[in-house]
């Protein structure tokens, strides 16, 4: 690969996962994400790429999350990618994913919904994304990105952190970053990640058997499990990341992610150059939620406005951070259209008095 | 359980002897059988019986019948196909 | 008390296929004997270090506590997809599972039959029984016309639920698959001089059609072994009522034999 590559963002994660070392892909067609596994299938074959063994279209989302499930069991590094519709299909394996500790990672390229919706850009699968979509008491690790550069980048660290932690991670992209085309730096591939599988179902030869279960029938086991797993999100916390952009002096910081906050970052320019103090607070990871820098920010007398492509999700957290001791608003637009900077300075504006 | 606390338990009756020995016999576990009296109806000589008495699970388990109906056990191998259980734990016969 | 001594010898002993841990099935139920054959088959063919088991979610969802190999639980009815990306990306280890009726031909429908077209070197062991057990009794795809469970308390009617549906019918003609089976576990009850006695030469055979399908899956090929069994519980059968069932009423429908055998796995045995 040259330096600096013209690309887009969902070719720009499937190069990221090669180059991370992906081993097994399994895919099912869905706009706006399809460019995913046809890279991948291109690309399926290239001596570059020795780790990238297996790639497979499935017959149904269920079959291909399923297919994820089983390579990831082996300690594979194994990905899937979709959009919502897809996503809501995927939950019931994600849960197991959950409860079993197998890592694996799923891609959600956020389209409009509530049903098949369209195909614009929205941000209204925040909570079925982070507040966890499936059945039961578990957490995801959900990374954000906001350019194609960080699509090139985090499926590293998404796997990284699904084998760090024994967990599934799901990487939140929206439909305008995934057909985005940006140029980037593209770092040729490496040799793989290191990685413990222990515990991976790869036979018994040394006489230890590896079970890979999420049932425990007695209550007790069942409650001693769940505690064992809410132990681990407490642990996750420590990988909570985000990116600050002149909040220090700003009266308003915007608290927004994904493509919404490439617009926002733009508004926060804007603002400064009309004299106003706006500022920007950007999640690159959605849970663990950055609660704490939400909070010192408001604690400051700051105002927040959420600006996000749906009718209000994150806004609930940065509220429940906020604690009562900031002014919390909400700017959002849905469907596939985007806030202009002059939307957003305006709201901005509003709240200043 | 391992086979050694499974064995701790082993009913074994003699059938026809030679020297004093039988020349087949079958080793249950009671705790394991749950009285489905498929080898009780399996068993060409009619070997096998319910017992009287429960095991902890509450089942009356099988066991040998010290009179076997159609003749001795051959170390068929029949009941410890059929048993669902695996509650027929070895089939031993004596070596020539 | 008898003496064991070493002047006897061991014709048939517990195979180490087996944990060790009693079953939760329930009296004169076939999967017990199920668990016997599979586990003693993988031992005598050294695969048991080498087997990764699919735990589907029926009767057999607690299959982890009994097979003594390495196990990945999967959701309802999606074991073969599961086992396809075990094999795929670990081509040496061997895979198979144990699915009831409705695991497989019901909600895992479409996992079984694209494994099938794809013909992903995998062993799928489908216990029918016609009813769903595990929940309680009810109808399953299999559940025959009439037959009274606890979703159809009146009777089966063909002309709202559909007919019973045959999988040999349904993967018989794809060019993928190699090897399909259908067999019988349950002890044929027959009439002796001296009463009741049951016949085990099934539970024989279908020892050696265990062996023929992971015979099947190490040569590459996608194997469906099914297996007739019985639910007394569920059937509201005393043990012995439910072994005549199968061969009155079951086999009617499910006619045991060979449905493909690409490699001509199948010896002069049966």
């Amino acid at each position: 690969m040259t330096e600096r590559v013209l690309m887009k963002g969902n070719e720009a994660l499937a190069y990221g996962s090669l180059n991370a070392g992906l081993n097994a892909y399994f895919a099912y067609p869905i706009t706006p994400s399809t460019e995913t596994p046809e890279t991948l299938a291109r690309e399926y074959g290239n001596p570059n790429y020795p780790n990238f063994r297996v790639f497979l279209q499935a017959a149904s989302e269920l079959e291909a999350v399923n297919m994820t499930l089983g390579a990831a069991c082996t300690g594979a590094l194994a990905m899937t990618a979709t959009s919502s519709p897809g996503f809501s299909l995927k939950q019931e394996a994600i849960s197991y994913a959950a409860g079993m500790e197998v890592p694996f990672v799923v891609i959600n390229v956020n389209r409009g919904g509530p049903g098949l919706g369209n195909l614009g850009a929205e941000q209204s699968d925040y909570f079925q994304t982070v507040k966890g979509g499936g059945h039961g008491g578990y957490q995801l690790i959900v990374l954000a990105p906001n350019s194609v550069q960080e699509m090139f980048d985090l499926p590293r660290t998404a796997f990284d952190l699904a084998f760090k932690y024994r967990n599934p991670v799901i990487i939140l992209a929206d439909a305008f970053l995934g057909q985005l085309k940006e140029d980037i730096h593209a770092v040729p591939p490496g040799n793989g990640l290191t990685r413990d599988t222990s515990w991976a179902t790869l036979g018994s030869e040394n006489g230890t058997r590896h079970i890979l279960n999420s049932l425990h029938l007695d209550p007790d086991d069942q409650e001693n499990h769940e505690r064992h797993l809410h132990e681990k999100y407490e642990k996750m916390r420590d990988e909570v990341a985000s990116e600050t952009f002149l909040t220090d002096d700003a009266e308003i910081v915007l608290v927004s992610y994904g493509i919404a906050s490439r617009i926002s970052k733009n508004a926060v320019s804007l603002a400064r150059d009309q004299g106003l103090r706006l500022g920007l607070l950007r999640p690159i990871t959605l849970n663990p939620f950055p609660y704490d820098l939400v909070r010192i920010l408001a604690g400051q007398g700051k105002k927040l406005l959420v600006v996000e492509l749906n009718a209000g999700q994150m806004v609930q957290d940065v509220r429940l951070a906020a604690d009562g001791t900031g002014r919390v608003e909400h700017l959002g637009r849905l469907g596939g259209n985007v806030p202009s900077t002059k939307q957003i300075l305006a709201k901005a504006k509003e709240m200043m008095d | 359980m391992t086979v050694a606390q499974h064995r701790s338990k082993d009913t074994v009756s003699p059938q026809e002897t030679q020297d004093g020995r039988p020349k087949a016999l079958v080793l249950v576990v009671p705790e394991l059988c749950k009285g489905c009296e498929l080898c009780v109806y399996a068993c060409p000589s009619g070997n096998l019986v319910l017992s009287h008495s429960l095991n902890k699970k509450g089942y009356h388990p099988a066991i040998f019948s010290y009179e076997g109906t159609q003749g001795p056990c051959t170390a068929c191998g029949i009941c410890y196909w059929v048993c669902p259980d695996l509650a027929i734990w070895e089939v031993r016969r004596l070596k020539k | 008390m008898v003496q064991i001594q070493d002047d006897y010898e061991t014709k048939l002993g517990q195979t180490t296929g087996w944990t060790g841990i009693p079953t939760h099935y329930c009296p004169g139920c076939e999967h017990g004997i199920l668990t016997r054959l599979i586990g003693l088959t993988l031992e005598e063919m050294g695969l048991l270090k080498k087997a990764v088991m699919v735990d589907s979610v029926g009767c057999s969802v607690l299959a982890y506590d009994y097979f003594n190999c390495d196990h990945i639980q999967a959701p309802h009815g999606r074991a073969p997809a599961v086992m396809a990306g075990v094999k795929r990306t670990h081509p040496e280890l061997i895979v198979f599972t144990i699915q009831g009726d409705g695991d497989a031909l019901a909600i895992g429908l479409l996992e079984t039959v694209y494994a099938a077209i794809r013909g992903e070197p995998i062993t799928v062991f489908l216990y029918n029984n016609s009813i769903y057990g595990m929940t309680g009794g009810q109808m399953a795809p299999t559940t025959m016309p009439g037959q009274i469970t606890t979703t159809t308390p009146y009777g089966r009617e063909v002309e709202s639920t559909g007919n019973p549906i045959d999988i040999m019918k349904i993967l018989s003609p794809i060019e993928r698959v190699s090897y399909l089976r259908r067999g019988v576990l349950v002890p044929q009850p027959v009439k002796a001089k001296h009463g009741l006695m049951y016949q085990v030469k099934n539970i024989l055979d279908a020892k050696r059609i265990i062996e023929n399908a992971f015979k099947v899956q190490q040569k590459g090929g996608y194997s469906l072994v099914e297996f007739l069994g019985t639910c007394n519980v569920n059937w509201k059968m005393t043990v012995e009522e439910s072994k005549h069932y199968p061969f009155d009423q079951t086999i009617k429908q499910y006619p045991p034999g060979v449905f493909r055998d690409r490699f001509g796995i199948e010896g002069k045995i049966l």
